[in-house]
């Protein structure tokens, strides 16, 4: 038997979510989130805001019932989309869109595109490593800035 | 971070926007970073590295200095340069 680790709200919460996400591929709410564990709303909208605050999620400004990133997966649609199996999710960025396999431990096959001439580009994880395929990740703004702005990060 | 084709069409987005051209990485390097940062992100034990984690995540795959420390003060006010 494995050891039985005690989570705490927060924990339960980002699980859920987590567990959400990758099931149906969109990002529950507040009052989802709320209803599957059977717990008040503002609890869990003082939990994510929580997680906000350490950085595992971003809400919709305006709207902290709603998750806009929960890396490595998107509450939007974004131009990084993810196939897993059957199912599709929409990743924040390149590295997220790289993310999703990781978190799922599965092949994927990643819909992106170039970053200026907008041509369709494809990409494969299998086996647990990327297909070679002809390309380069550029990295504009600093780590120490990543997250002043992290939708344009 | 944006993925490009090329290191031609990388330059061509650095000249359209008047950017200078930063560090780039390949596609083993960013799986590394992925599985690092993810790996065991549907888990009760999953946390963002911190800041000197991260600098020795990116150090493992050749990528030092302060572009890649979070703590560093070089690019305050200069991310245009």
């Amino acid at each position: 038997m494995g050891q039985v680790i005690p989570m705490d709200f927060d924990t339960t919460v980002k699980l859920n979510l987590y567990e959400s996400l990758a099931r149906s591929g969109e990002a529950p709410t507040a009052m989802e989130v709320a209803a599957a564990l059977s717990a008040p709303l503002g609890d869990v909208l003082a939990a994510f805001e929580r997680l906000g605050q350490k950085r595992l999620l971003v809400l919709e400004p305006g709207d902290p019932a709603r998750i806009r990133m929960a890396p490595p997966f998107s509450g939007v649609e974004t131009p990084h989309r993810v196939f897993v199996k059957d199912k599709s999710y929409y990743a924040n960025c390149i590295w997220d869109a790289f993310g999703i396999p990781a978190a799922l431990h599965a092949d994927a096959l990643i819909e992106t595109s170039d970053g200026h001439t907008g041509e369709a580009i494809r990409l494969r994880v299998e086996g647990g490593t990327p297909l070679p395929e002809p390309c380069v990740v550029h990295f504009a703004v600093p780590a120490a800035h990543w997250w002043q702005d992290i939708v344009y990060t | 971070m944006l993925l490009f084709r090329s290191e031609e069409t990388l330059d061509g987005w650095c000249r359209a926007r008047n950017l200078p051209r930063r560090p780039i990485i390949n596609l083993d390097q960013l799986w590394h970073l992925a599985v690092t940062w993810y790996g065991n992100r549907l888990t009760v034990e999953s946390r963002r590295p911190a800041p000197d984690e991260m600098v020795a995540i990116f150090a493992a795959i050749g990528l030092e200095g302060p572009f890649w420390d979070p703590k560093s003060d070089q690019w305050k006010g200069k991310l245009q340069d």
